[in-house]
């Protein structure tokens, strides 16, 4: 618990207005997108980076926590007080600083919206590539400390890839910045990379200098249906050999389809077993060569359909089954939890084996959401979070899962962050020297353990 | 805390936020018990004893369009705007209601419509009319009952709607009456208010209006007037949105349009889109006015963004209120229209009003206006 001197002295950092103890702040704080709740002892609204540093100091010096939290989307329960402590939220530090054409890059503050950031750029021409599903709501410096990825990963990469460089105050109340607005840079150890991923537990990023790439001028979508997952997986280990870099490769799996089909999403081929969503964009003459080498590739390794979208609406069409997948199958149970094991490229059909495996073997329902570009998959289970025998089948094929995507070589999360989710299993992917070295880092930046505790670390 | 009807919501709700992204509400007010997540997540707690429905509890809810796009937006299919009714019926059991909100409460009682004036006021809106038959729309029977709604019954700045309407309806040769000082409010306005047990004597009265004229059909310029009727009075007659009659009119050929040059831009009234599922009846009557072009706001249909007018904001929070309407006016302008036609008298006071206070140069039409003048003077 809060004493009331901290809170008057928090209260006269930021205003009376912006430090929230109420009842109903304190419900309201309490979560993100991941699944346990954790009731905060305050909420901390700061506007700028010297009320930040004010209640860093203070916060270091009484030794209370603080927990960074953006929009709270994120599902791995990395901006919730486990430990207790305050929350601090972006809402007031949402503003586009700058975008500069001529060094193609953004500097904004670490509350605005990733979709603004987005519409913005689009009036230079310009585009901020990472589109995570929470993008219309999610926050820059949310993005930035869960390195949140998004459909067009596999040609554009992840947040990480955009990060020039940043403004952190640390949890000591000193203020630091990394990198710049130079496209390269080489200078020391690359603490802005650090900074990303690092799930709030390092430092509160105060301002975010990112990258832009100019918009693509055209694209081309297309759906290829299969009768065989394998199939399917094969065609995405040929395009992805054959030298295209497509925008976006979907694979949904029959599990999904039928949900889709079900819930009036859409409707496929009876005994379809996979849909492939295959999205590039460029230069319109590319793009148009690319798509029709696409169509042949799909065809010549088993597509019983290939279509190809002849305009922006057939293409918005295309993307209807993608886009109503996670709301067809979240409304078949109460509760679902998104997965998010990630393995290299090839292994893919491997690994939509296993996790098949694992629902029969556990008696669970799961279907198999995949940006299957760059090996990512999200495994939707399906459940109820009240029917704790459950739970527990679900717990031992979750051991099994993170396992079998180690020994492929591949990792926890591709995307979605460690945070409270995956802590215990984080023993799996790293040798202990390696975790005590995080730690260490961990120590060099929070001496008092005071920002985030109790997360992935 | 008997809230058996809304616990299955609760539980279908994963907290993914994408909510906050439909809520014209939480984007101004920035803080997340102001979001539909958040008031879900005050639901739940309030449902477990773990909150009490204090002051603070019940302007929290106060602070909501119940435009219902949250609603649509959210991928579990959680209803969130029933969860939003339902905890306003649960606060008005155990709060003091709004000012505001109890003198309109104390109207109706009184009164039988919201704006504190003798209901045989109804009908003053025809004082205008050029021509009028002799019966004055009252009528002993009648195939058709138009329910012209308390807004633009009483409120001078929309009363040109019902004074389209009827003449729309009579140029088409539509058998229709209307009730005037025996129509009483449909009760809308005690749902927002968390008080649908008042509504009984309201629909009971305006059913048995209805019934003895005859009527197999009643129409409705107000949309939440007719959605009212269609989720509350549990009736067997037709129930139509003067959209649906008027594009129904059009396409069997008993009114004839004539040009009318405009761009034009269409605001999807939440109550007739999100609410009764219309979407298209306007546009087709707007499709087919020759030399009218449609220009869609970015969002659009069931993505349309509320006015500032619903959810008795406007009496809660007018700052707030005129807030929304003033980012809805910022839509409309990007559409490059200059015209704005609606089909809702309350979203063109919101509309209206606060265009004129920023001094912004924007026709607001309701479609009945555009119809109108499409065919033309007769």
């Amino acid at each position: 618990m809060l004493s009331e001197a901290i809170a008057n002295e928090l209260r006269a950092i930021v205003g009376s207005n912006w430090f929230l103890d109420s009842p109903e702040d304190l419900a309201t704080y309490s979560y993100d997108g991941f699944l346990p709740e954790y009731k905060p002892d305050g909420i901390i609204i700061p506007e700028n980076r010297e009320e930040i540093a004010a209640i860093m100091g203070l916060a270091n010096k009484e030794k209370i926590n603080i927990i960074p939290r953006g929009a709270g989307t994120n599902i791995c329960g990395s901006s919730v007080a486990r430990q207790g402590g305050i929350i601090m939220a972006f809402h007031r530090m949402n503003r586009i600083l700058e975008i500069d054409r001529e060094n193609m890059c953004a500097v904004v503050q670490p509350g605005v919206v990733n979709a603004d950031l987005q519409r913005e750029a689009a009036r230079f021409r310009l585009m901020y590539p990472p589109d995570p599903a929470s993008m219309f709501v999610s926050t820059i410096g949310g993005n930035v400390a869960l390195n949140a990825g998004g459909p067009r990963g596999v040609k554009y990469g992840v947040t990480r890839d955009y990060l020039l460089g940043l403004e952190v105050v640390l949890p000591t109340g000193e203020v630091i910045r990394t990198g710049g607005k130079s496209l390269k840079s080489v200078t020391g150890y690359d603490l802005t990379r650090l900074m990303c991923g690092s799930e709030g537990t390092l430092g509160i990023i105060t301002e975010i200098i990112l990258k832009l790439v100019p918009l693509p001028t055209s694209k081309a979508t297309l759906q290829a249906i299969f009768l065989d997952v394998d199939h399917a997986a094969k065609t995405v280990s040929a395009i992805m050999a054959s030298g295209i870099v497509p925008t976006t490769l979907e694979l949904i799996d029959k599990v999904i389809l039928d949900v889709i089909s079900d819930y009036g999403g859409a409707s496929f081929p009876k005994d379809a077993e996979a849909l492939l969503l295959i999205e590039v964009d460029g230069e319109e003459v590319l793009v148009k060569a690319q798509g029709e080498r696409i169509e042949e590739f799909c065809k010549e390794r088993g597509a019983i359909e290939v279509q190809r979208a002849r305009n922006a609406e057939e293409a918005e069409m295309l993307w209807q089954a993608r886009r109503t997948a996670f709301g067809a199958v979240a409304r078949l149970r109460p509760n679902i939890l998104v997965e998010d094991a990630t393995v290299p490229v090839k292994r893919l059909p491997d690994m939509i084996r296993v996790i098949m495996d694992l629902a029969e073997k556990y008696g669970l329902r799961i279907g198999v959401l995949a940006h299957a570009g760059d090996g990512n998959l999200h495994p939707l289970i399906m459940t109820d979070l009240r029917d704790e025998e459950e739970m527990a089948r679900i717990d031992k094929a979750l051991d099994e899962l993170f396992e079998a995507a180690i020994g492929m070589g591949g990792t926890l999360s591709g995307e979605h962050g460690v945070g409270i989710a995956k802590d215990r299993f984080i023993d799996m992917e790293y040798s202990e020297k390696a975790i005590e070295i995080m730690r260490g880092i961990k120590r060099v930046f929070d001496p008092n353990n005071i920002l985030n505790p109790g997360s992935f670390l | 805390m008997d809230l058996n009807n809304i616990a299955e919501e609760f539980s279908q709700c994963n907290k993914c936020g994408l909510c906050l992204a439909s809520c014209p509400v939480c984007r101004e007010l920035l803080l997340e018990k102001y979001s539909p997540r958040g008031k879900i997540q005050l639901a739940r707690y309030y449902g477990r004893g773990d909150l009490e429905l204090s002051d603070h509890f019940r302007e929290i809810f106060e602070r909501c369009l119940l435009c219902g796009a949250c609603s649509i937006t959210c991928p579990s299919g959680v209803d969130l705007k029933k969860v939003f009714l339902e905890m306003r019926e649960k606060i008005s059991e155990h709060r003091d209601l709004h000012a505001h909100i109890k003198s309109m409460v104390q109207s109706l009682a009184e009164y039988h419509n919201i704006s504190e004036e003798e209901n045989e006021e109804r009908g003053e809106w025809r004082e205008l009319l050029k021509e009028i038959p002799d019966h004055m729309y009252e009528k002993d029977r009648a195939e058709v009952v138009y329910f012209v709604g308390c807004v633009s019954s009483f409120f001078p700045m929309v009363q040109g709607i019902p004074r389209n309407l009827v003449r729309i309806l009579d140029l088409a040769g539509v058998d229709f009456a209307i009730l005037g000082g025996e129509e009483w409010c449909c009760g809308f306005p005690l749902l927002g208010a968390g008080l649908s047990n008042k509504m009984e004597e309201l629909k009971a009265h305006n059913l048995e209006k209805v019934k003895a004229l005859g009527a197999g059909t009643v129409v409705f310029s107000c949309p939440s007037c007719y959605g009212t009727w269609d989720e509350h009075y549990g009736t067997d007659l037709e129930l139509l949105h003067s959209t649906q009659l008027i594009e129904r009119l059009i396409r069997d050929g008993a009114v004839t349009l004539r040009e009318v040059k405009a761009m034009v831009t269409y605001h999807d009234p939440c109550d007739l889109g999100r609410g009764g599922g219309e979407y298209e009846a306007p546009r087709a009557i707007l499709k087919s006015i020759p030399g009218v072009s449609l220009v869609e706001m970015e969002k659009n249909r069931a993505q349309s963004v509320c006015c500032g007018g619903g959810g008795n904001l406007e009496m809660a929070d007018p700052k707030l209120s005129r807030t929304v309407a003033r980012k809805k006016i910022e839509q409309i302008t990007q559409t490059g229209a200059d015209t704005v036609v609606t089909a809702c008298q309350q979203c063109i006071r919101t509309i209206k009003s606060e265009a004129r206070r920023q001094k912004i140069d924007l026709d607001v039409l309701d479609i009945t206006d555009l119809v109108l003048r499409a065919i033309g003077p007769s």
